[in-house]
């Protein structure tokens, strides 16, 4: 099911090809999904790689917009709260520029035919119809739920339709992997 | 240059209010009709050390369809918990550029031909064995790295002096970290730190000398910053010759002129001694004082001088040369006679350190109250008097006894992912056997005589070339075979003008490599190597954390492991004895023969299958137990003591450390009228060293793409140069054209320059010099004179 929303006011932002209807076509949600990860994907070498930083450098420290509630930044548009607050180890969340990096150029010392595993949508599956879904990836240094589920950065699709509730691992429970090394020998 | 390009991607324009946009809907469709969406269903997950730093962050590797396709850090790894870097996080890149070596070359004239891997190696074989039957055991040579694993450089080390009898093998290691293992060697009679990272957490005060730790050691300037935030009384001080990263953390910025560390470092022991700061009941019972020669016309600076006497034109006098340095006892009176020099009035005029600031630096190493950390890197190691800059910044630990306690360490970090596990604890230097022993002593030889089953006498007694000799005796055809891995020193050596080739200049090289380099242009044969967890590896970290990892994808085409690459060249050489173990299992087997060196002298490395199972352990490991402090009562097994520390490495020094006594030297070159600025070379966050691996990963090339001149803005002004515009660099070496960098990440004081070297088409080693510390043989990357001009 498709719905027809209008984006008021957004006409001038709107990339060519729709920007003169000034409606679009949201798909369902499953499309919605697909929508958000393919947005992710575009800053990522793979799913869980830090986003690359897809503005220039202005000078400022990052923390003046992407601080606990995000920031409309007139030009630019809606900085997204910082993910990261209560990571127990978090002395690298205090250095942004050690994971995340500006993007200089886009051209390519030689060829690479890396290709990174992307977003697996399956992953926040529910176990009944009812059930929450469980968190599709890990929770380390994405310990605000709401820098991306709620608020303006928040995309259609991920985003929360109960941001009151705060506790959200309350009911939803991460996928977490790690140290299950499935090739690894006596383990 | 560095463009500041707005880049169009989707959502950073469009975001504004709107959740949703037409971008959106484009990609949704174009998305529903691709496979987006595989399930985490094929991915099997193993465990292995990053590739890059010294660090060793441990990193989950995610594998489908037989390649890397994803990592993490990992959660349960004691160095990172969870956490990488920029480098760590774009590992898989790594692997996957196109242009990866996949089958053995030889040169055909300007040309290459693909051979077969039994064709390499039985040239290598009878290259080899030509050159000893027609030359002696001194002209052949292997030269790897920090980043062989354990059985590489183990493999590596066998070959070469059971089987070839030439000491003759040596690691970039030297270029690295050399004047490190010869300040732990002086001071404790064996190598490697006391302290673990766990002192990043515990510590009051981090003093970082000349270490941009932001950049180079991002993970564990992370743990650092992760305890100030908790502890606001944690000091970050960053003595540095210019403004980096690290400074923007810094609760001090202590800027000195290039070389003048030295003064600095007896300027604080000078107050600690004048102050009553020292710990007298810690000197007493643990601590002898010795005295090294400090006539710099007896030393001078390795290889480099105006004198041209040497065994290369541009050689020093041949007595710098083979200069040796001699201890003599000394005592705590003679201590403070030879610090009255170094009022802190006097040393402030010698560094340019305001005195509060250096009356600031001692009241902190003074103050028995907080816990002193001090690291370095490659500021202290690549330094003219490396080894005594090593010694000093030990001494400031060792007078007021804050060593081998958690918080107060002395901690000297390494730039390459073994350089502890193999070339410092395998002993792949020139002059060393396994677990700190030496070939120029007997007893040493015997044991591994034992262990490798070869008869007595056939160990080499005399040490192999270091380094820098090593490529100048190739260049003079002394050496007629060279073989280099997992390195590239047409990037990496000083002063490389000195080693231009030409091939077909009589000499062969080989070169085993991942990917094509300026190293792999000047070979005779290239070789295809796997890289990383393209095969099974061990790799010891800065903490003395040794780390396993199995296998977990086929390395492209033909490509083989380093270590197995050496073991069939000896097959064929008829040292098969050598190398006893079944052809599809000789990894534990090699470790196993390689840990019985180890084992009862305090180095003793864990089991294979402890390291299998465990994220890596701290040696030495006694019954399962691994050793966080080492020398401390309490943390290390080998002291009986309730209480306090022991140095029990140090036999040779009654079983105490050994404090040295080390002047000021004036570096090498310096800034004159001809010659007006300073040139410093390192690294930067996003590329690790020459730059082969990270340039072929996307996004670390887009964030830094290619070399530049980082310039002060005041010189850049007075010299009409300004952001992005070509500048001419120019020493007595040579020259090279890059564009200026002004007010980047880095910012130099006036009257000097800095150039990354990760960019191989702008080598800053046409302009360095190739002084050397001449204890350790490390030469000096981070200083010398350059004039600019605008290019």
């Amino acid at each position: 099911m498709r719905v027809p929303v209008k984006l008021i006011g957004l006409a001038a932002l709107i990339a060519a090809g729709c920007a003169d209807t000034g409606m679009v076509e949201v798909p369902d949600h499953e499309g919605a999904l697909k929508s958000s990860a393919a947005v992710r994907a575009e800053r990522r070498a793979y799913d869980g790689a830090p986003p690359t930083i897809p503005h220039e450098d202005f000078g400022a420290n990052c923390s003046n917009c992407h601080n606990e509630r995000g920031r409309s930044v007139s030009g630019v548009g809606f900085a997204p709260a910082s993910p990261h607050v209560d990571t127990r180890y978090a002395g690298g969340t205090m250095r942004c520029r050690q994971c995340h990096v500006f993007q200089e150029t886009d051209g390519l010392f030689v060829a690479t035919s890396y290709e990174g595993v992307p977003q697996d949508l399956a992953a926040g599956d529910r176990a009944t119809p009812g059930a929450p879904p469980r968190i599709p990836h890990r929770v380390l240094m994405r310990e605000n739920c709401a820098a991306c589920h709620d608020g303006p950065g928040a995309r259609e699709g991920i985003r929360t339709v109960h941001p009151e509730r705060t506790r959200c691992r309350q009911c939803h429970v991460p996928i977490e992997a790690s140290g299950e090394f499935t090739s690894e020998p006596g383990k | 240059m560095r463009r500041r390009r707005f880049l169009q991607t989707v959502g950073a324009g469009t975001a504004g209010f709107a959740a949703f946009s037409c971008a959106d809907q484009e990609h949704a469709e174009r998305l529903a009709s691709s496979e987006t969406g595989i399930s985490e269903a094929g991915l099997t997950w193993s465990k292995a050390p990053c590739r890059y730093c010294g660090t060793g962050c441990g990193v989950e590797v995610g594998v489908q369809d037989g390649k890397v396709v994803t990592v993490r850090g990992d959660k349960k790894s004691p160095v990172n918990r969870g956490l990488l870097c920029v480098k760590g996080y774009h590992l898989p890149g790594m692997l996957y550029g196109e242009d990866r070596l996949t089958h053995p070359m030889l040169r055909d004239g300007d040309d290459w031909k693909q051979i077969s891997w039994d064709e390499a190696l039985d040239l290598i074989a009878s290259k080899y064995q030509e050159a000893l039957d027609e030359s002696g055991p001194d002209s052949v040579a292997i030269y790897g790295s920090g980043q062989w694993t354990v059985f590489d450089g183990y493999a590596a080390s066998k070959w070469f002096r059971a089987g070839l009898k030439s000491n003759n093998v040596e690691p970039n290691a030297r270029l690295c970290m050399a004047s490190a293992v010869t300040g732990f060697m002086t001071q404790f009679q064996s190598d490697e730190p006391m302290g673990c990272y766990e002192d990043f957490e515990v510590g009051d005060d981090f003093i970082l000398w000349g270490n941009n730790m932001a950049e180079m050691h991002p993970v564990l300037f992370s743990r650092i910053l992760a305890n100030k935030r908790e502890n606001p009384g944690v000091r970050i001080v960053d003595i540095a010759t210019r403004r980096t990263p690290t400074t923007d953390y810094a609760d001090m910025y202590v800027e000195f002129i290039p070389g003048s560390d030295l003064a600095l470092a007896n300027g604080i022991l000078h107050l600690l001694v004048k102050n009553g700061k020292i710990s007298q009941a810690f000197l007493d019972e643990n601590v002898i004082f010795k005295r090294g020669i400090e006539d710099i016309e007896q030393i001078g600076f390795g290889s480099w001088g105006e004198d041209g006497l040497g065994l290369d034109p541009s050689d020093g006098p041949a007595e710098h040369y083979r200069f040796t340095d001699q201890g003599r006892d000394a005592s705590l009176a003679e201590l403070e006679e030879f610090l009255a020099d170094y009022t802190p009035e006097r040393v402030s005029e010698i560094s340019g350190v305001p005195v509060g600031q250096i009356r600031a630096l001692a009241q902190m190493y003074g103050d028995q109250g907080r816990g002193t950390v001090s690291t370095w890197c490659m500021g202290v190691n690549q330094h003219t008097r490396g080894t005594w800059m090593n010694n000093l910044i030990t001494d400031l630990h060792l007078i007021t006894g804050k060593i081998s306690r958690p918080g107060s360490n002395p901690f000297s970090l390494t730039g390459q992912p073994s350089a502890c596990g193999t070339v410092r604890e395998v002993g792949t230097l020139a002059h060393r056997l396994p677990a700190d022993m030496v070939v120029m002593n007997p007893d040493h030889r015997a044991k591994a005589e034992e262990i490798w089953g070869v008869p007595s006498g056939t160990i080499n007694p005399k040490p192999g070339l270091h380094t820098m000799d090593m490529f100048r005796a190739f260049m003079r055809g002394e050496v007629k075979v060279m073989w280099t891995q997992t390195t590239n020193p047409w990037v990496s050596i000083p002063n490389l003008n000195r080693i231009e080739r030409e091939p077909g200049d009589g000499r062969f090289l080989i070169v085993s490599d991942i990917y094509p380099t300026p190293s792999t242009a000047v070979a005779d044969l290239v070789l295809p190597s796997a890289a990383w967890v393209e095969r099974e590896g061990v790799f010891g970290n800065t903490e003395r954390r040794t780390q396993h990892w199995h296998k977990a994808v086929d390395p492209p085409g033909e490509a083989t492991e380093d270590a197995w690459q050496i073991v069939e060249v000896a097959k064929r050489m008829g040292m098969e004895h050598l190398f006893p173990w079944p052809e599809d299992d000789w990894h534990k087997p090699m470790y196993e023969e390689y840990r019985s060196f180890t084992l009862g002298l305090g180095k003793d490395l864990a089991s294979y299958e402890q390291l299998e199972q465990t994220r890596g352990m701290i040696w030495p490991v006694v019954d399962g137990i691994e050793t966080r402090y080492r020398y401390a009562a309490g943390y290390d097994p080998y002291v009986k003591k309730e209480r306090g520390v022991h140095f029990y490495k140090a036999k040779g020094y009654g079983e105490k450390a050994a404090f040295w006594i080390r002047p000021y030297h004036r570096p090498a070159e310096m800034p004159d009228e001809e010659y007006p600025f300073w040139l410093c070379t390192g690294r930067v966050l996003e590329h690790w060293h020459t730059g082969s691996m990270t340039r072929r990963v996307k996004q670390l090339h887009q964030a830094v793409s290619e070399g530049y001149v980082e310039m002060n803005r005041v010189d850049a002004r007075r010299l009409g140069i300004g952001p992005g515009q070509m500048v001419r660099v120019v020493s007595r070496r040579g020259e090279l054209e890059l564009p200026a960098m002004i007010d980047g990440r880095g910012e130099p004081p006036q009257g000097s320059v800095f150039i990354p070297f990760f960019d191989e088409s702008r080598l800053p080693n046409v302009l360095t010099l190739d002084a050397m510390d001449n204890i350790s043989k490390e030469p000096d990357y981070k200083k010398c004179a350059v004039r600019l001009e605008r290019a």
